[in-house]
């Protein structure tokens, strides 16, 4: 029997097309949210570990209302302890912010373990899993590739191959893509997860040790350039090797 | 090129979150599952058994019947199911159609209350295959005058006669067929192994290849007392089946013209003659906005014919209407697509053309454009113009 917390970002979906607007992401704009790519391995390996020894998962969200929906996609796949952390007031919290608020849910949550992903896909600062460990006093394991849900133990990345570990609890484990795609709702579940009651909770975040100063957008892409004839092989090559570095 | 759906009038923010969801769920199997294998499957001629098990472990065959471990949605989020899945495949469609509305919708029913407990749930998860046997090799408009006959034998019926047509026939694990007892139309429920009866399958399509249709033959096919459906009598049982199947279809050919718009923009936008994308030209673009403006049209009319079947305010002529209305510009809006994919229009490579020929089997099944005219006909004047004597 296991406790687990799974930390599910609400991101823009991955195709979506990001606009900045006056120096801010506008997220107005964005048609498309989605739970972060490496989040859903860390929750279907959750539910694969509850399956295999028991035990329950606390799905929990930092973000405003519209995040509920990354909880009720949770629910739809079983979770039933939902839980969404916010406060109107906050805005850009800093990477010890949002450790400190999500560690503070965690506690309340009572997990032996903690699943997420191993950055979000907006953000990508990779820094959640490691900082909530910290303030947790927990052990981290980052970059999981694979796990066994019935033996717990996990394989990560390692410099010749891969490495394989089993880890005490309390423990935060971060999670690459697996092989295991976040499984797919059904109609049952779905009526479900209409049922489940998300719990919204706040805390202090305490003060900001960044400042943001805005966003801008990535340069142009350059035009592509088109060559006629054989003749231009060898500058295709040499263009290939000093510029486009692919040779 | 990810699949933005047309939904001009945003009207997919009028569906519940539930409804959403169930859309969300059947969009990312139909991009996941279904589209990377729907030529192979076409080209072979066979309805892949996995999508069988897909469809039943999503739960959304026989979608808006309660009960018995049926799903129990909305007519609307059945009308979104089936959109879903058409934008893959009609024939995928048609296996959900017949599965839900034409086997399941009548013995929830019609059926009597063993019935119902023995067949629905594992019909429900795709446990148990059903088809739906009434057109007959020299009766389809006019199912009325079918020759099929049901005799009884006392202890049992005893079934003679053949269907044609059949969608999922060779595959079920048993069929609803309609035969006339007495001279009135009955349903009966033949099970695969009953003495007497078989389903062959019918090759050589052009249309709805990755749909399995088949012949059902019955000689002197026994089948059991228990197995005549209850509840119903004349040919009031087939069509309330053909209701809940047309309005799936009004929805799903939405799914079809989608489809193709999308491949249209995408590919007028990309393609380049005269120095410039034919997404440039005045007549490029009109094609591209009488499609918009056909899709949304038929966007509206089908919403509005959910929400009248949700609350109970339909009749018949409404789903005439927007089957025939709904199938008519997928299929004109599929044959444009074709044009403005120029050669490529007939590729494999591009889904135009497999979806065009699929629509000319949806124009004809499950009353044909014209019967669904006269059934409006009719309607408007008072007149039955279906028969007369020359
Ligand atoms: C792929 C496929 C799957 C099918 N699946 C099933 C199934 O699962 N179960 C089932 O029972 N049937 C099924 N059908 C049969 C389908 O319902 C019939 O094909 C349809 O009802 C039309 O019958 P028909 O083909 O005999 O055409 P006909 O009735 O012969 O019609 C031929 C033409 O004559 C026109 N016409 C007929 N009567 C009139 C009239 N009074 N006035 C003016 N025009 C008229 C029609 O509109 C049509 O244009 C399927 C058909 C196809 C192609």
């Amino acid at each position: 029997m296991v406790e687990i917390a799974v930390l599910l970002k609400q991101v823009p979906d991955t195709n979506a097309k990001i606009a900045v607007v006056g120096g801010r992401v506008d997220e107005s704009a964005v048609t498309s949210w989605v739970t972060s790519p490496y989040d859903e391995y860390a929750l279907e390996a959750a539910l694969q570990l509850v399956e295999a020894g028991g035990g329950s998962i606390t799905a929990i969200t930092l973000g405003p209302m519209r995040a509920d929906k990354v909880l009720k996609d949770a629910a739809a796949l079983g979770v039933t302890k939902l839980v969404r952390i916010w406060n109107d007031e906050w805005l850009d919290l800093d990477s010890n912010q949002v450790q400190s608020v999500l560690a503070e849910a965690i506690k309340e949550s009572g997990a032996d373990l903690v699943f997420c992903g191993k950055q979000s896909a907006d953000r990508n600062q990779g820094s959640t899993g490691p900082g909530v460990a910290e303030i947790l006093g927990a052990a981290c394991v980052v970059e999981v590739s694979d796990f066994n849900a019935a033996e717990q133990f996990y394989l990560r990345p390692a410099a010749s191959g891969s490495e394989k570990v089993t880890v005490n609890y309390p423990a935060v484990i971060t999670f690459t893509k697996t092989e295991s795609e976040l499984r797919r709702p059904n109609v049952r579940g779905i009526m479900m997860s209409k049922k489940a009651q998300i719990n919204l909770v706040s805390s202090d975040a305490g003060a900001s040790q960044v400042t943001f100063k805005g966003h801008t957008s990535p340069a142009e892409k350059p035009p592509g350039k088109t060559f006629e004839g054989s003749d231009s092989v060898p500058e295709v090559v040499g263009l290939l090797r000093d510029e486009a570095k692919v040779l | 090129m990810v699949y933005e759906a047309l939904d001009f009038y945003d009207i997919d923010s009028q569906l519940t979150e539930e409804e959403l969801m169930v859309r969300d769920m059947v969009r990312d199997w139909v991009e996941e599952e279904v589209l990377p294998k729907i030529e192979e499957a076409c080209s072979e001629g066979v309805f892949p058994d996995e999508w069988r098990v897909s469809l039943g472990e999503m739960g959304v065959l026989g979608a808006p019947l309660e009960g018995y471990g049926c799903p129990g949605l909305s007519y609307t989020a059945y009308g979104v199911i089936c959109r879903e899945l058409e934008r893959g495949d009609s024939g995928l469609r048609s296996f959900a159609s017949v599965q839900g509305s034409l086997a399941m919708y009548p013995i929830w029913d019609f059926g009597s209350e063993e019935q119902k407990q023995k067949y629905l749930p594992k019909m429900a998860t795709g446990e148990l295959i059903g088809c739906f046997g009434l057109t007959e090799p020299d009766y389809g408009s006019n199912p009325g005058d079918m020759v099929t006959r049901a005799e009884d034998k006392g202890d049992h019926y005893l079934l003679n006669g053949a269907k044609m047509w059949i969608t999922n026939g060779t595959t079920s694990d048993l069929a609803v067929v309609w035969a006339k007892l007495e001279g009135v139309i009955r349903g009966f429920i033949v099970e695969t192994g009953d003495e007497g009866y078989s389903a062959p399958e019918m090759k050589g399509k052009h249309s709805l290849k990755a749909s399995v249709t088949s012949e059902l033959v019955f000689q002197d096919c026994k089948i059991p007392k228990d197995r005549i459906l209850p509840g119903v009598k004349g040919l009031k049982g087939p069509f309330s089946c053909l209701n809940n199947a047309r309005f799936g279809i009004s929805w799903g050919a939405l799914g079809a013209a989608q489809a193709c718009f999308h491949s249209a923009k995408e590919y007028a936008l990309s393609r380049i003659q005269f120095d410039q994308p034919i997404a440039s030209y005045q007549l490029v673009q009109n094609k591209l906005s009488w499609m918009l403006r056909e899709i949304t049209k038929g966007q509206l009319l089908a919403l509005e014919l959910a929400r009248k079947k949700d609350n109970g305010s339909w009749i018949p002529e409404h789903i005439s209407l927007a089957k025939m209305n709904n199938v008519d510009i997928a299929l004109d809006i599929a044959r444009m697509a074709r044009d403005i994919h120029g050669a490529n229009g007939i590729l494999d490579e591009y889904c135009i053309m497999r979806h065009m020929a699929n629509l000319e089997s949806v124009k004809t099944y499950e009353g044909t454009h014209d019967i669904h005219n006269l059934i409006l006909g009719r309607h408007i004047t008072g007149i039955q113009s279906f028969t007369r004597s020359l």
